[in-house]
């Protein structure tokens, strides 16, 4: 991929804040593969230059066994030269051995390289994923993070630890090969480069054409086909055979799979020609049977010395191997450079901005305030518009609405997944966007319905806001969250690991995260109202969990059942992406809007129930 | 491994695959003794016969060449062919035979390696004969062949290039010791840290929201750089194994270059067989080194076909020789009779459960976490057997009554539900393919799938993306159940929903079970106060046994663990959040 935008180095400083969303929907890589790779660079430049000394040295051997020949078949009339034989054999094996070894220290040392930048990039990759905005991870983007971190990373393994040296090596040994056959004999030279020529020539004709590419091409959507058909029949499975049709999944499995295969055969025997004709051309027997056929006619004629053909003999054959390899390994090459652009574009995304270095403001005091806020997660709708809405302290807010209609965005924006793009929020008359990420998070936190506990101790887990907290203040507020008692009858206390010793189900974990939030103890909380009702199991512990953690803080509950928040100081109706009704639930309930409609809806279906005996009629479903 | 790649194939591609490796084979000889016959030919070029008597020598190589030719054609195409066909009868005969394993085999864990495997693990099995074997085979016959011959020419360079064969094969051997155990330590610290970082990433809202920021994570730090670690002691001992194997191959030209130095300087060899004998040497060492490159890939390969066979010698859960035949058609009953069930040994969940659901009745089971609910239901829906006792369904033992017989009569309604990436009307109509466009309309309507099509931009046709992900969860159950619907089975299974849904959707949700419910046997593993209360008959499980039966007002009369459960969640039923302290009714 030629110029990968190392003239975009720098993302758009212009953009408004809080683009951070969308730009991960165009990604624009801004960190060439060169930047990635700068902390290893001297070690792969010093790779590179260790192989092209093992690559010279790798020639000699067979430039001094040709030259053992000379020296062995000058036979003078007192023997052989013995001294330059010894000599030449001597180097010869010195040669190859110093060939080697710098083969593997430059190998050890490409792949040391590789190991440690391997970890730099995942430290980079994680320290950038702290601080893009909440909102980026979604449930795509966290399958990008384990992908980027995890797989293209090790994928660029080949790139680091073997392309370096493999390039070196494919130029210098050709090269100083070729170097001295010119030396040798110029006509036997362009003789030898006859067939190779022809056969790369052949090669690149191959994997260049464009129906080669299109096919390559075709192959790669095959492949996707087969493996988005697995996952299908694999996932699907226990659905189509609980409707007896296993044949369906199946089908589409099967075809995929004959498609797949035939389309190799199709593809494969499209370039086989080629393909042979090419190898074939470069084998080491065709090229052994050239040179000395083609040889053996110039010293018959008288052009050439018979023993002038072992170099050519030796070194020819040698001669395409390094490039070959490269052609193999292009393939991994390939993957390794797209691992990279992965990698790149991660790293790319745009961090939510901190406010500069004394730019910050301290709030004063913890009214909330949503001024005119209006957000979109594209640039082609907005999901709130024009909102405002106050949260004095200590009192309740609700946000209630059909679902689309904004609440839980709404909420969000409160602890920053993402930021406004327009009008703004203020905490004490300070805006969210001027205060350090530290500063906001200790006045706001938020409970919500996916708890997300660590693999570390349940007391780690609880104290996580605070480190230093003692045992007696953790305990406390597991005891006020209604799980003390649980994780005291754990072999390990609090010390047991959560997910290997201790295995919580949805509500023990809810409540955990609840005991976080406790100790936590920030002024404001947003809550979902769901994990109230999270788990039918413990909903009254859970519930009399978040009484507690609710008291005496300025609350904005996402709700979906109505009667939950019917006590609360204001209930806010939104309706796409606006405030239509608010006020008390009394007020809300005589203004017979929305909200008083929604009401009617939420109290008709908390009577129903199944029932096996009475049969429905479509008309009465209606 | 090929010895196992035949035992997976179908008789005529293991055939092929056969003459692949004769191909192979006969390629890899015919290049060696197209070396070998350098020394000839070196020995009239450069001696006395001059070209006239190397002539003879020149036609052999031509000839050995097209030989060579004739053989590397038609392995290559037939190397491609034993690909293909590999893939093809892989992916059938995993298909075919997971198709016959018990649902219960499909775990989350195992359907995703399943998924890998078909998709990355077949492919590389695939590349075997395609691609690896000739590098692999070229690269141990080829310098065997010319050494056999350079016996005939020479036997003290022979033997002298021998010398490296054991030195080569015990520095493989160990290095290969040496390394495994360092290689599994670091595939599982790669393992570790490839857990930290989803860790890492699904925990970001409250690594944050707690103060961990950039570099707030420890855990996910150690685990990257015991990774680090691992790989750098993984690469540190693999040197030195590797230098000894590549030192022992080169140590076999150095041999015969000084014993042949040797041998021409006494004038018991000739110049020009000693050079074209240094010649084979020095080819030697090149196809020796790439070999133990391509181990790597060929251990990838050999695992996945490992595993592969693991799952085709995967148990299929047994199906009657003559599937049994209710004798009253109408019977729709459900009982499980003194049934005993554990997904490990030595820990049963269900210990002589016994339950009857009588024909179109409805019965709930209640009880807490791990009281064995979704175990009854699976058991029914037979995802795996019981050990001790008989499921009846229809009054026959789900195992004689096969699987087809019992998967028509049952409809299942589970929490985790799971849409093809096809268009809605397609995830719908699977449930009966054969159904008229009015019964699809109608149980689309009754499952009130027919406003979220309203809603969508292409309607019926609108597809859902995979799993389901376009749809909400709450529409993603209406679905599901519009499928139980058409189905028109007459025992249905169900798990209630325990997520909160928005009111729209739980009213829509609740609809659409009224009208699935209608004039069928239902046990319900229920969450719903609404739908506990309206049970025919209502099951408190507790540690795998039924612990109380009857109608809710017994139960409550029974004032036992039912009117306990009852009343605790009446109460957070009507649980209010305000802001003031301790308002708890």
């Amino acid at each position: 991929m030629p110029g990968t935008t190392d003239q975009q180095q720098r993302p758009a400083e212009h953009d408004p804040p809080g683009s951070g969303a969308g730009t991960t929907e165009k990604a624009p890589v801004a960190i060439g593969l060169g930047e990635l790779l700068a902390p290893v660079r001297g070690r792969l430049v010093l790779a590179a230059t260790l192989q092209a000394l093992a690559s010279v040295a790798s020639v000699v051997p067979f430039i001094a066994v040709a030259e053992l020949g000379v020296v062995l078949l000058a036979e003078g009339p007192d023997g052989f030269d013995r001294e330059r034989a010894w000599w030449v054999a001597g180097i010869a094996a010195a040669t190859m051995l110093a060939g080697l070894g710098l083969t593997l220290a430059a190998g050890a040392l490409a792949h040391l390289a590789d190991n440690d930048i391997s970890l730099d990039l995942r430290r980079r990759l994680a320290a950038h994923l702290g601080r893009v905005p909440l909102g980026w991870f979604t449930e795509r983007n966290s399958g990008l993070v384990r992908t980027s971190v995890g797989d293209d990373v090790s994928a660029m393994h080949h790139l680091v630890g073997h392309t370096v040296t493999d390039l070196t090596r494919a130029i210098v040994v050709p090269l100083v090969s070729l170097g001295w056959l010119f030396a040798t004999d110029w006509r036997l030279t362009l003789v030898t480069l006859i067939p190779i020529c022809a056969g790369l020539a052949l090669y690149a004709r191959m994997t260049g054409s464009a129906s080669a590419r299109a096919g390559f091409e075709e192959y790669g959507r095959a492949l996707a086909r087969i493996g988005s058909a697995s996952v299908e029949f694999t996932h699907g499975i226990t659905v189509v055979k609980t409707f007896g049709r296993s044949g369906r999944a199946h089908r589409r499995y099967t075809e995929a799979a004959d498609d797949l295969s035939s389309f190799f055969l199709r593809y494969v025997r499209s370039m086989f020609r080629t393909s042979a004709a090419s190898e074939l051309v470069l084998s080491p027997v065709f090229l052994l049977l050239w040179i000395l056929g083609v040889g053996g006619a110039f010293v018959s004629r008288g052009w050439a010395d018979a023993v002038d053909l072992l170099p050519f003999a030796l070194l020819g054959l040698g001669l395409t191997a390094p490039v070959l390899g490269l052609g193999y390994s292009f393939d991994e090459i390939r993957k390794a450079r797209s691992a990279a652009e992965r990698v790149a574009a991660v790293l790319a995304t745009e961090p939510l901005p901190e406010p500069a270095p004394g730019t910050e403001s301290e709030p004063l005091g913890t009214t909330v305030e949503f001024d005119r806020v209006r957000f979109g997660y594209d640039d082609r709708s907005n999901a709130l518009e024009e909102v405002s809405l106050t949260l004095e302290p200590g009192t309740v807010t609700a946000l209630v609405g059909p679902s689309g209609s904004g609440k839980t965005t709404l909420a969000r924006l409160l602890p920053r997944f993402y930021d406004v793009t327009g009008g703004a929020i203020r905490i004490g008359g300070t805006d969210l966007r001027r205060l350090p990420a530290e500063r906001l998070y200790r006045l706001v936190s938020f409970v919500f319905q996916d708890v997300q506990l660590l693999r570390a101790s349940v007391r780690d887990n609880i104290a996580l806001a605070r480190p230093d907290a003692t045992d007696e203040e953790v305990h406390a507020a597991a005891r006020a969250a209604q799980i003390h008692d649980r994780v005291r009858e754990l072999p390990g206390g609090y010390d047991a690991i959560v997910g290997e010793e201790a295995r919580f189900s949805g509500g023990e974990a809810q409540r955990l995260s609840i005991a976080r939030a406790l100790l936590a103890d920030t002024p404001v909380l947003v809550l979902d109202e769901a994990t109230a009702f999270a788990d039918p199991e413990s909903e009254a512990a859970i519930q009399d969990a978040l009484s507690r953690l609710a008291a005496g803080r300025t609350l904005l509950v996402i709700a979906h059942r109505l009667s939950t928040v019917a006590d609360a100081d204001k209930i806010a109706v939104l309706e796409n992406g606006r405030i239509v009704e608010s006020g008390r639930h009394a007020e809300l309930l005589a203004a017979g809007g929305r909200y008083a409609r929604s009401w009617a809806i939420d109290e008709r279906s908390g009577r129903w129930a199944p029932t096996a005996a009475a049969p429905l009629t479509p008309e009465a479903a209606q | 491994m090929i010895r196992r790649l035949l035992t997976v194939l179908e008789p005529p591609e293991a055939a092929l695959l056969r003459r692949t490796v004769a191909g192979l084979l006969i390629c890899a000889v015919l290049q060696g003794i197209a070396f070998a016959l350098l020394v000839p030919l070196l020995r009239e070029l450069l001696g006395d016969g001059g070209i006239s008597g190397a002539l003879p020598w020149l036609g052999a190589l031509a000839a050995v060449f097209a030989g060579y030719a004739v053989a590397y054609w038609s392995s290559t195409v037939s190397g491609y062919r034993t690909g293909a066909g590999l893939s093809r009868t892989l992916y059938h005969r995993l298909g075919d035979h997971v198709s016959t394993l018990p649902l219960g085999w499909f775990t989350a864990e195992r359907t995703g390696g399943l998924a890998q495997l078909s998709s990355k693990g077949v492919i590389a099995v695939m590349g075997v004969p395609a691609h690896l074997l000739r590098p692999v085979i070229t690269a141990f016959v080829t310098p065997l062949v010319v050494v056999a011959l350079m016996f005939a020419f020479d036997w003290r360079l022979a033997l002298a290039s021998l010398v490296t064969l054991p030195l080569a094969a015990a520095a493989y051997r160990v290095t290969g010791r040496a390394i495994d155990g360092q290689e599994r330590a670091h595939e599982a610290a790669s393992a570790e840290a490839g857990g930290r970082v989803i860790e890492f990433a699904r925990a970001q809202p409250v690594l944050r929201a707690f103060g961990r920021t950039v570099h707030g994570h420890r855990e996910l730090d150690d685990a990257l750089a015991a990774q680090r670690a691992s790989g750098r002691r993984l690469l540190l001992r693999a040197v030195p194994g590797f230098a000894a194997f590549v030192f022992s191959v080169q140590f076999g030209f150095t041999s015969v270059l000084m014993v042949g130095t040797v041998l021409a300087l006494g004038g018991s060899v000739d110049a020009p067989e000693l050079i074209a004998l240094l010649v084979l040497a020095a080819r030697f060492v090149e196809p020796l080194i790439v070999a133990a490159d391509l181990g790597a890939t060929l251990r990838i390969a050999d695992g996945a076909l490992n595993r592969v066979q693991t799952v085709l010698t995967t148990e299929p859960l047994p199906e009657p020789a003559v599937p049994a035949v209710p004798s009253d058609p109408a019977d729709t009953s459900v009982e499980l009779a003194g049934v005993s069930f554990g997904y490990r040994p030595g820990s049963p969940v269900l210990s002589g459960f016994s339950l009857r659901v009588p024909a179109r009745t409805m019965t709930a089971l209640v009880g807490p976490s791990g009281s064995g609910k979704t175990t009854v239901t699976r058991l029914v829906a037979r995802f795996f057997d019981a050990e001790e006792g008989q499921v009846r369904v229809a009054g026959v033992d789900v195992r004689e009554l096969g699987t087809e017989a019992l998967m028509s009569r049952v409809s299942l309604v589970f929490q985790d539900v799971y849409l093809f990436d096809a268009t809605i009307a397609e995830n719908i109509r699977l449930a009966r393919p054969e159904a008229s466009e009015a019964e699809f309309h109608r149980a689309a309507r009754l499952a009130r799938v027919d406003e979220i099509a309203a809603r969508l931009p292409d309607g019926w046709d609108t597809r859902v993306g995979e799993g389901g992900t376009a749809l909400s969860g709450g529409e993603r159950q209406r679905v599901s159940i519009a499928r139980a619907i058409l189905k028109d089975a007459p025992i249905v299974l169900l798990d209630e929903a325990t997520a909160a849904l928005d009111p729209e959707n739980e009213h829509a949700v609740q609809d659409a079970l009224a009208a699935l419910a209608a004039d069928r046997t239902l046990l319900v593993i229920a969450h719903r106060l609404q739908t506990i209360a309206s049970a025919d008959r209502i099951a408190v499980l507790d540690e795998g046994r039924v612990a109380e039966l009857g109608t809710h007002d017994e139960l409550l009369a029974l004032d036992g663990r039912y009117a306990r459960y009852w009343a605790e969640r009446s109460r957070a039923g009507g649980w209010r959040l305000t802001a003031a302290p301790e308002t708890a009714p």
